[in-house]
């Protein structure tokens, strides 16, 4: 009866289906380059003996990448956890009947953590935390936090008006409007904030490297003060693929928190 | 049962609901009523406490709604909105299932449950159960909506303006369900309308609130031919009040015996009579049709009247089908009578004895 629709449909589902599996060997791809290039840079020596002939020695040997990677990785993971964990426990906090009036002045303070760049956070961390680790983590949570905090507000005040009185007219508590309506359909917008955040501290973990943080920012650095181009390419690249890799990711984790309209 | 007594809400001061008092007993079907801003979505907020009471008393079947757990009084009545308010995120099923889950009802329970309650509203689980919202149309999502209120069998269900946001046709639709819904189950319903064709079609009772007060409180057609004063009457509406009048007059009321002929000729001039098929149902009129009063002509399943059909319905069909009488069938669709358009005329004089 409703060929053409249904036929229509069919063909749209397809397309759907084929652009996600084009879209899966993108990413399997990208996924296979980084963790090969990661593992064996030094296979591309003779390319970079190749492209920078007047220099000794084109490849970062000081370090392996894999454990300047997984330094990378940790960096950005236990700043990232702890920029989630405060700015989702602060957007709630505001968002609530007892903490709506403290809204303006958690917005402005992670606003302007967002303002200070991160050289100047890591600079004042210096004597506070020491050298390495520490005063990045500080650093990179600051500056992570404001996109947390700005998408759990948008994403809490995305839930209309009238599903909220629905979850209250049926008798739902506090705690079950939050956690089974407002958070899962806050879902898709928090995520969006802490894709964002994990990017931008991917990319600003490499400047932990002036403070003596390990990370894939030391060979970039290196290669700056050194002036070896051929360094600052090969941290670069591979920052560069980790940032891509993990944004295709969260784009993946975000589909799933949508619900049509 | 529910009841108001001295029920008031202020603002600022400013009393947007004053001194509302009314007994709305079990089974009727309790219709809020009144222009924007006369406080009757804050009088129906304000049973299951969605909206604190500043003054006066609920009672539900005897307990002050002031003194249970709001959770627990949430859960106890049914409570249907405009545009559903259905959660997004969860499908139609799981949506049905909001309190009932909340009350840890086990699943074979919910799920047997969810299942009735699409019948209810002619939804087939089968297609429907795994829909989300978006999938739905306006009117489905409508039926669902207040097959969620109805889920965990409420002692009273409150309807806020709950058809505002569908188109007229589909509105039809589901006042004309809720009113099979509310014979069915025999609840005791709130609803708030603006919409005085609504409240006449629906309600054993209406409360006309202006202004925050509650100006009269009684049955349908009382409120039409006794109106308590000049706001109660252009409320409802003077120029098609004999139309709304006719709204709450149904068929069986005006039926007649129909006479019924043999033969496929005219007996004789300005008669008419009906031609039936061998299981008694209506198959051709003769005469009485406006275009051509000698005819004889194939009954349209158009024309068909039921007992239970409003006269307003009725004589709307004898109009555009341009017919002076309908014929009448039981639920097997014999013959069991036939109305008129001088029968319409007859009742007239007489309303006090059709009172429903």
């Amino acid at each position: 009866m409703n060929a053409p629709v249904a036929s229509s449909h069919r063909a749209s589902r397809l397309t759907q289906v084929r652009a996600r599996a084009s879209g899966n060997l993108v990413l399997g791809g990208l996924i296979i380059v980084l963790v090969a290039l990661t593992l064996g840079m030094g296979a591309l020596e003779p390319l970079f003996h190749a492209l920078f002939p007047e220099l000794r020695n084109p490849l970062y040997a000081r370090d392996s990448f894999l454990n300047l990677m997984l330094a990378h990785i940790g960096l950005v993971l236990v700043s990232s956890l702890i920029s989630v964990t405060i700015g989702i426990a602060a957007g709630l906090f505001v968002t609530r009947p007892v903490g709506r009036e403290f809204e303006p002045m958690v917005s402005s303070l992670a606003a302007i953590g967002q303002t200070f760049p991160p050289a100047a956070v890591l600079a004042i961390a210096v004597p506070l935390a020491g050298f390495g680790f520490a005063p990045t983590i500080i650093a990179l949570s600051l500056y992570g936090l404001l996109p947390v905090i700005q998408n759990t507000i948008a994403g809490l005040g995305t839930v209309p008006q009238t599903t909220l009185e629905a979850a209250r007219g049926n008798g739902m508590s506090r705690t079950q409007i939050l956690m089974r309506v407002e958070l899962p359909l806050a879902m898709r917008v928090i995520i969006a904030g802490i894709r964002v955040s994990v990017i931008i501290n991917i990319g600003t973990a490499t400047i932990g490297s002036t403070v003596g943080a390990k990370s894939l920012g030391t060979p970039l650095i290196a290669g700056l003060v050194g002036n070896n181009l051929a360094y600052v390419i090969q941290g670069a690249l591979l920052v560069g693929l980790l940032a891509i890799v993990t944004d295709l990711l969260f784009e993946r984790l975000e589909r799933r928190y949508s619900f049509g309209g | 049962m529910i009841e108001l007594k001295g029920l008031t809400k202020r603002y600022a001061g400013k009393s947007v609901v004053d001194d509302i008092s009314l007994t709305l007993e079990d089974g009727e079907f309790g219709v809020l009523i009144g222009p924007s801003g006369c406080g009757k979505s804050t009088t129906l907020k304000m049973i299951n406490r969605l909206i604190p009471a500043s003054g006066g008393q609920i009672l539900l079947n005897g307990d002050d709604v002031a003194d249970l757990p709001v959770e627990q009084l949430r859960r106890r009545i049914g409570y249907a909105i405009q545009s559903t308010g259905l959660f997004p995120h969860w499908d139609v099923a799981r949506n049905i299932a909001t309190v009932p889950q909340l009350l840890k009802w086990p699943k074979s329970r919910i799920d047997d449950r969810v299942d009735e309650l699409m019948a209810l509203f002619h939804l087939d689980p089968a297609e429907f159960r795994g829909k989300y919202p978006h999938q739905l149309s306006g009117g489905q999502a409508q039926r669902v909506g207040v097959a969620r209120a109805l889920a965990a069998d409420p002692e009273v269900l409150l309807m806020d303006e709950p058809f505002g946001a569908v188109d007229p046709l589909t509105r039809e639709v589901l006042q004309a369900e809720m009113k099979r819904v509310h014979q069915q189950t025999g609840k005791t319903i709130v609803f708030v309308t603006h919409d005085m064709d609504e409240a006449l079609s629906l309600a054993t009772r209406i409360a006309l609130l202006n202004q925050g007060r509650l100006v009269q409180y009684d049955r349908p057609i009382e409120l039409m031919v006794e109106p308590a004063d000049d706001f109660v009457r252009e409320f409802i509406g003077q120029a098609d009040l004999g139309l709304k009048l006719l709204s709450r007059r149904w068929v069986h009321q005006y039926q007649r015996e129909a006479r019924l002929q043999q033969t496929e000729t005219l007996d004789s001039l300005h008669a008419h009579g009906w031609l039936i098929d061998d299981q008694g149902r209506p198959s051709a009129l003769a005469g009485a049709r406006l275009d051509d009063a000698d005819a004889i002509t194939r009954v349209k399943p158009e024309w068909i009247a039921t007992p239970e059909m409003s006269m307003k319905e009725a004589l709307s069909r004898m109009v555009w089908y341009r017919v002076m009488v309908l014929p009448v069938v039981d639920d097997a669709g014999k013959l069991i009578g036939e109305v008129g358009m001088q029968g319409v005329m007859g009742m007239q004089d007489e309303p006090e004895g059709a009172l429903s």
